[in-house]
């Protein structure tokens, strides 16, 4: 075991380690600044932790040594070829900076799974507060320096960027470590890259949560000024959080792009890649053009609160629904980033354990991209009750009730793709068909507040709440955790318990249903979002304290996975080479996959889902010459 | 599985005589197969005049011809334009045969391919680009159609049972206001919408889980259907239509919701952390509470001092946000109220701390209590002849009646009540109660000789309140 040579020395160690030392410089910086320019008093906390924050963020950045190779250019040395690093095993290749795509894979997905527990924790902190009327958490109270109420909203706040944040890095580790694997490439086009976008994220997230130790913050995830502009010390840590993990996600979708256009596996034109392929096309697509406006609303509530500038501000002349309008425009097409990866592993499993073609592959491959473009054009429909001019609420609510239609045809194609299958139900085509019925929930709850006449009811309320968990746990949640299981024996060479994975199944989905349905009744009766109390009076008791039960039962479920995963790393049985009976390329390589993934460039030389055509293949592994010996040991 | 009518076109490819000759007389030996050979060619220009001469269903290329460009021949037919069925056909290797797809098939399966690849054909004329299916299925076509009406017929039951699930659970808060209405239609479709599309896609899941699972020890593949583009265009083009009408539905209600009443007292609701505050501008009244009359509407002209809020009372279904900044970002809600009774209005905008309890009441009330209200707050004395002669100038009555004799455009209010008038058609009537009352909102009804008609607007009945008119009767009848 050679993590024996500590912790101490593993990248996220000494990253760490320089963060502690560069908050303090930072600071210093900045009093020397204000010194400089005659502000008075020198220390003021605000100014001081921001830059504080930066300097911490650089060297952390510095200190894990992600940066080593571009120094060296930068200095005019050679660096060795990509991956030299040497060969770690267990936690300490995880926890050292590697230019491989399926390390840094497996890195974000485990850095998800942690940001996805600590999101959860705070979920069932809140909903133990919501189980009943009146206050658990008092507001007398002193809660980390948070009276009750400003603790209860700065955790309501922090499960949503939180989850937001293990999203885009779910999202991550499955475009990492498949996308080069499924166009046959050895690596993404940009490695180090790669590893300096994973490697931002966690200082990233260290800024969020910290914001929970310096004040808070009371605005929920969308910090709306004026509110935001008001609120403690705690926004400003969530501002920088968002602002690193948003780079990361830009880096990132750069990365994808150029890897799929450039580096595709001979006759792998666009319609023969795996249909996977195609979401994270347009996922990156998305993320590489989107992501700059939240960066960019977020900064400028930043610049208001520290150089006392009024974008936003109407005394100065700003307008509060402006920010409104730039944070959207991310933000909605954020939530096709959240699922779109996700559908893409329900297309590309369905086939697999239906042993049939999936059902128009290219109307689902374009639909992917339908959803992706129709998304940037709905971002209004946040702001029907905004205050927004009114008449830009109609020709909103037809974009917006457009993206049915995309959507529609992945849900038929799904259906048809099933339909006189010969269907087999492991874990992962379970979380599949649970994926499709919670999705199913999710997109049709959707319509009554893309209606704006109904969503004037429905704005702001647990419906909404409900929607939206049911469109993250159907198009992300539960696709995740079919990927985490199927691409297991991939990652690991070993097979999860099976046992275990059905059990998560089976505790997760029935919890789910009852906790968004009651959510959405809830909502309709009178429930409004992001409050720590409710009236009696709505007489919506019971349906709160099952919503909390079932929110605990998820937990558990987690729980086990979790366990599953650990354990079965470590003693699984062996897997067999191709457990599925997959055609995908990656699953005709040994497991885990070697370093440089593929020996030989293999050829594509039919359709990627032809289950039932008698002898047809998908990809000649030894396109280049026959008798190479089978991988398969 | 009928036989098509007409046999089936073939043309062979191969410069080598022996191959063209052997295979079309091995062709013509099986009746039942029932194919015609409509030609041979040698190379690739041979083949594209003889396709627009023969028009040929299959064209089989031999393999193995190195006089033939098969990449070239490959190109031309697979991926052009035509959509044609290209076999190829090797001797050499253990008389294999590859079909475009590249499928391997042995010599014996050839023979079942090509009886069973015309059949497809008539059964479906659109699926020409499609491949054949394997020779496996038998009848499929027959069991399909069986599947299909068992989960059709599902679906509607479900549907059915879930509308009628719905219509037992209570969804919505009572509605309490006239902008309700169009919205609880809009919730009532759509909840009947969302019903049909969910069981329509969770019953053919279960039905396909329950039916079509593997069978133990089954490691074979399922029938290989790559899709259907009508199919697909069908549930793009029906989806998109009904999208459509939704919107444009919507539009239709949200437009009922605004509809405006130039009749309706107006309300400055402001908003701060963490509470409203209600002005009547009419009447100078500031309340924590708002109260509204029944049955009028009520325009809410709503604003923030601090941060944004938002003005929801569940029961009115509408909702709109409160903006900071002054003027320019005052925003206005439409809501008349249909039922008395207490309700609550409930920021809907993360506001801070005490957000959950930023709520106030509102309450409802008959014309009747709302006036007596009004009166009550707004510091009116408790005296209706005093009210009465406030109205009096607040209304500008006191331009044209006096109440000191002095004659004007109106007759003077001195010594009216009880009075004997004269009107224009020279009839008398003695002015009571009643006929005050007519006068105020009906003054065309009985007009006094010596006064002209259409000088007094008519439009007191709206503008004033029942409350307000007994004050003004009360207030005549003290100028004795």
């Amino acid at each position: 075991m050679s993590q024996r040579s500590s912790f101490f020395s593993t990248s996220l160690a000494r990253g760490l380690i320089a963060m502690i030392l560069g908050v303090p410089v930072g600071m210093v910086l900045v009093m020397g600044v204000r010194l400089l320019l005659g502000l008075l008093p020198v220390w003021k906390a605000e100014p001081a932790w921001v830059g504080g924050a930066l300097i911490g963020v650089v060297t952390f950045m510095l200190g894990t040594g992600v940066l080593g190779d571009w120094l060296k250019w930068a200095k005019g040395e050679e660096t060795s070829e990509h991956p030299e690093t040497p060969e770690r095993k267990g936690w300490a290749k995880i926890l050292n900076v590697s230019y491989d795509h399926k390390v840094i894979g497996i890195q974000y997905g485990i850095t998800s799974l942690i940001l996805f527990s600590l999101a959860g924790l705070f979920a069932l902190t809140f909903r133990t507060e919501l189980a009943a009327t009146g206050l658990l958490f008092k507001d007398e109270a002193n809660i980390l320096g948070m009276s009750g109420l400003g603790f209860y909203n700065t955790i309501m706040s922090l499960h949503g960027i939180v989850m937001i944040g293990a999203i885009l890095l779910g999202v991550g580790a499955m475009s990492n470590y498949l996308v080069p694997l499924m166009i046959g490439a050895n690596d993404m086009a940009f490695p180090r890259l790669n590893a300096f976008a994973y490697w931002l994220n966690v200082p990233g997230a260290i800024l969020l949560v910290s914001s929970l130790f310096l004040g808070g913050f009371d605005t929920g995830w969308t910090g709306y000024p004026p509110l935001s502009a008001r609120a403690p010390l705690g926004m400003q840590m969530f501002f920088m959080g968002v602002y690193f993990i948003g780079l990361s996600s830009i880096f990132g979708s750069l990365n994808i792009i150029v890897t799929i256009v450039k580096m595709r596996a001979p006759g792998m034109n666009y319609f023969r890649m795996p249909i996977f392929v195609w979401t994270a096309f347009a996922t990156a697509i998305i993320g590489l053009t989107a992501t700059q406006l939240i960066g960019l609303s977020f900064q400028m509530v930043m610049f208001e609160r520290l150089f006392g500038m009024g974008f936003f501000e109407p005394a100065k002349g700003g307008d509060p629904v402006l920010f409104q309008h730039l944070f959207w425009f991310y933000s909605h097409p954020a939530v096709y980033i959240f699922v779109l990866t996700g559908l893409g592993v329900i297309s590309e499993l369905l086939p697999v354990f239906a042993r049939k073609p999936l059902f128009g592959y290219r109307w689902v491959a374009l639909s992917s991209f339908g959803i992706a473009l129709v998304g940037f054009l709905v971002w209004a429909h946040h702001m029907f009750t905004s205050g927004m001019a009114a008449y830009l609420r109609v020709p909103f609510m037809y974009s917006t009730l457009l993206v049915a239609v995309p959507t529609g045809v992945k849900f038929f194609s799904w259906v048809a793709t099933i339909w006189e299958g010969k269907l087999s139900f492991p874990t992962p085509m379970l979380f599949v068909l649970g994926a499709i019925s919670i999705f199913l929930l999710g997109g049709l709850s959707g319509p009554p507040n893309g209606v704006v006449a109904t969503d004037l009811h429905l704005q702001d309320t647990y419906w909404i709440v409900g929607h939206f968990h049911a469109t993250m746990f159907g198009g992300f949640v539960f696709p995740f955790f079919a990927a985490i299981y199927y691409w297991f024996p991939k990652m690991t060479g070993r097979m999860y318990n099976e046992r275990l994975g059905k059990l998560h199944f089976w505790l997760m989905l029935p919890a789910f249903y009852v906790q968004s349905l009651g959510q959405m009744q809830v909502g309709l009766l009178g429930m409004r979002r992001r409050i720590a109390d409710y009236d009696p009076a709505l007489g919506i008791q019971t349906t709160q304290l099952l919503i909390t039960i079932a929110g605990f039962v998820i937990g558990l479920a987690v729980l086990i996975a979790i366990y599953n995963f650990i354990v079965s790393t470590r003693g699984g049985e062996i897997a067999e080479a191709n457990p599925w009976r997959s055609r995908a390329p990656e699953w005709q390589l040994p497991s885990p996959v070697p370093t440089h993934n593929y020996a030989e460039q293999f050829e594509v030389v039919g359709e990627p889902y032809d289950y039932g055509l008698a002898g047809s293949v998908y990809v000649d592994m030894h396109a280049g010459r026959a008798a190479a010996p089978s991988a398969a040991d | 599985m009928m036989k098509p009518e007409k046999p089936q076109r073939v043309l062979i490819a191969s410069s080598h005589t022996l191959f063209g000759q052997g295979l079309r007389s091995l062709l013509q030996s099986r009746p039942e197969a029932d194919v015609e050979v409509v030609g041979i060619v040698s190379n690739l220009e041979e083949a594209i005049s003889a396709l627009d001469r023969l028009s040929p269903d299959l064209v089989i290329v031999d393999y193995d011809d190195e006089r033939l460009n098969r990449d070239e021949f490959l190109a031309h037919f697979v991926e052009g334009e035509r959509k044609l069925r290209v076999v190829l056909l090797s001797l050499q290797d253990g008389e294999e045969a590859i079909v475009y797809d590249r499928r391997s098939m042995a010599a014996a399966q050839i023979d079942d391919w090509l009886e069973n690849w015309s059949a497809p054909k008539v059964a479906e004329p659109f699926s020409a680009s499609e491949n054949t299916k394997t020779n496996e299925y038998a009848n499929p076509r027959r069991g399909n159609m069986k599947h299909l009406i068992i989960a059709g017929i599902l679906v509607v039951v479900v549907t059915a049972l879930l509308i009628f699930a719905l219509g037992q659970v209570e969804l919505l808060p009572t509605a309490a206001s006239v902008q309700a209405q169009p919205i609880d239609r809009m919730f009532d479709l759509e909840f009947k919408v969302i019903a049909f599309l969910f069981a329509l896609i969770v019953v053919f899941m279960v039905y396909s889980i329950a039916v079509f699972r593997r069978k133990a020890g089954d490691t074979s593949d399922a029938r290989h259907i790559e899709g259907s583009s009508r199919l697909e265009a069908l549930w793009t083009v029906i989806p998109l239509i009904t999208v459509l009408a939704f919107a444009f539905m919507g539009s239709q209600a949200l437009g009922e919701t605004q509809r405006i009443d130039p009749q309706a007292i107006e309300v400055n609701v402001i908003s701060s952390q963490w509470s409203w505050s209600f002005e009547y501008p009419e009447s100078g009244i500031v309340s924590d509470k708002l109260y509204l009359p029944v049955d009028q509407q009520a325009l809410l002209h709503l604003s923030s001092v601090d941060v944004i809020h938002s003005f929801w009372v569940p029961e009115f279904r509408v909702k709109q946000d409160a903006l900071p900044g002054g003027e320019g970002f005052v925003r206005d809600l439409r809501i008349t109220p249909t039922e008395i009774g207490e309700y609550t209005v409930r920021c809907a905008e993360l506001c801070g701390r005490r957000h959950a309890y930023m709520e106030s009441p509102v309450i409802v009330l008959s014309q009747v209590d709302f006036d007596g209200w009004v009166i009550e707050e707004s510091g009116l004395s408790e005296d209706p002849v005093e009210r009465g002669e406030k109205w009096y100038t607040s209304f500008g009555c006191n331009a044209c009646h006096s109440l000191d004799g002095t004659p004007g455009v109106g007759p003077t209010w001195q010594g009216l009540y009880q009075s004997q008038r004269t009107l224009a058609d020279g009839s008398t009537v003695t002015a009571d109660d009643a006929y005050l009352h007519e006068a105020i909102i009906n003054p065309n009804a009985q007009v006094v000789q010596g006064f002209l008609e259409n000088l007094m607007p008519q439009n007191f009945a709206e503008r004033m309140s029942e409350a307000q008119i007994q004050d003004m009767i009360e207030f005549i009848k003290s100028l004795r």
